[in-house]
């Protein structure tokens, strides 16, 4: 988590949706790459510009002022959460990698066509269907992944230790939300809410852990 | 002084905030257990707790053929050959599971990648079970031992003879023709590419600062 602030608030009836909505900043970056204008938001919530801002749709309850910082202790071990960010970005792709089709044989008199896609449409249908799996851009699109657990929450370096695999390449930029399935709907015991202030009201050690997890501090692990 | 080869952080762009941290954790971890200093080629003992085996712990001895991965996830590759059949197994050396790990033999071999014991004559690569811990004679040296290995006829599992493995601890009983076809496959501009170096003789010395202070802690 690296430097994440509340820039706007947008009520119900403005943004015309269900419930109100949260404006975020992520990473700081440079303010000289883009011109005046694109820094009004920032101005008004008093923070430096950002690299990505997204929306997050939130009830009244849980409104929070502009300007204020979100750090990882937000999020507590147990918890259960979804990862969206944009997949490795592949370029141009076959089929064969796009959509994994089989392709053709390697041998056995074929001419020239090992990775094609084959036949795209039948004879009665006399056209081709919108959404044919075809070659294309493959990647650097937006992807979630459902339902991953929090082991472990350091909050001197402000870190997520999630369960699983997330999409995105190394240092890329990613939204993290509480989970939307429904198994794990009342999972979220005592999370701080609206968020966690670090106003100093509660000293929270360096690093959390899930009761689950191996601590290194206890000896090796012996069955009984 | 040694500095286990886990501690370096491979070349690439990821923040060395991760580094540091998985670095925090191994030292937690050895404070509580110790994992002694060993290199390729050492005959170790690994116990392992096992929640299926009778006394719920497993005991392994074989030769360590490889060392691999960098942070948490270090493993090392033991061998050895019991009832005529070639057994590896690959422990993680930060492992809640695994209980002890005693050096039995120290001794370093001419390369640090012993895969080829797998093409080997078996008798290179089985040791007692029930093997005493020699003891270590001295604090500094740790032999070498610069045993030429037989191997069983070809085909072998990878082309052993080729210059790219580099293998100076094999007994080539190959004609002449076949060593020299081999070195076709030589790329000896490798050494000279500048782009492939990377010196870490900065980062070791930080390394070895800061677990010297922990460890002492």
């Amino acid at each position: 988590v690296q430097d994440c602030h509340v820039l706007r608030y947008v009520s119900k009836e403005e943004s015309g949706g269900k419930t109100a909505k949260l404006l975020v900043g992520g990473k700081n970056v440079s303010p000289f790459s883009k011109p005046e204008s694109a820094h009004e938001i920032f101005k008004e919530a008093g923070v430096p510009r950002k690299q990505k801002v997204t929306t997050f749709n939130v009830t009244d309850d849980a409104i929070i002022k502009p300007g204020t910082p979100l750090y990882a202790a937000h999020f507590r071990p147990g918890q259960f959460v979804d990862v969206t960010a944009k997949t490795i970005g592949k370029g141009f792709q076959g089929v064969v990698k796009r959509w994994g089709f089989k392709g053709q044989p390697a041998s056995h008199g074929q001419t020239k066509t090992h990775r094609r896609p084959g036949a795209i449409s039948t004879n009665q249908a006399a056209k081709v269907y919108r959404g044919k799996k075809m070659p294309g851009k493959m990647g650097n699109i937006y992807r979630t992944s459902f339902g991953l657990k929090v082991w472990r929450i350091n909050t001197k370096h402000d870190i997520i230790y999630v369960n699983g695999s997330v999409p995105g390449h190394t240092n890329c930029l990613v939204k993290v939300r509480d989970s939307k399935l429904p198994t794990y709907k009342n999972c979220n015991k005592n999370p701080p809410f609206p968020t966690f202030f670090a106003d100093g009201d509660e000293e929270l050690p360096e690093d959390l852990f899930d009761e689950e997890i191996f601590q290194f501090t206890d000896p090796s692990v012996t069955f009984s | 002084r040694f500095l286990s080869p886990e501690f370096i952080p491979p070349r690439g762009r990821t923040d060395p905030l991760k580094y540091y941290i998985e670095r925090k954790d191994m030292i937690q971890r050895r404070k509580v257990f110790n994992i002694p200093e060993f290199y390729v080629g050492h005959v170790l003992a690994v116990t392992t707790a096992d929640p299926y085996a009778t006394d719920k712990s497993k005991r392994f001895v074989g030769i360590c053929i490889q060392r691999g991965g960098k942070g948490l996830g270090a493993t090392f590759v033991l061998r050895n050959v019991i009832e005529d059949q070639g057994v590896e197994i690959c422990y993680e050396l930060y492992s809640p599971r695994i209980q002890a790990i005693e050096v039995l033999k120290l001794e370093k071999r001419l390369d640090e990648n012993l895969m080829y014991l797998r093409d080997a004559l078996p008798e290179y690569s089985t040791f007692d079970v029930n093997m005493k811990p020699v003891p270590r004679v001295e604090h500094e040296e740790i032999p070498v031992n610069k045993l030429q290995v037989r191997m069983k006829p070809k085909p072998w599992s990878k082309r052993w003879e080729r210059p790219k493995y580099n293998i100076k601890g094999i007994k080539f009983e190959l004609p002449e023709h076949k060593m020299k076809a081999a070195q076709k496959w030589s790329q000896p501009w490798l050494e000279f590419d500048m782009l492939r170096e990377y010196d870490t003789s900065k980062i070791e010395e930080k390394i070895r600062k800061e677990l010297s202070e922990e460890l002492e802690k």
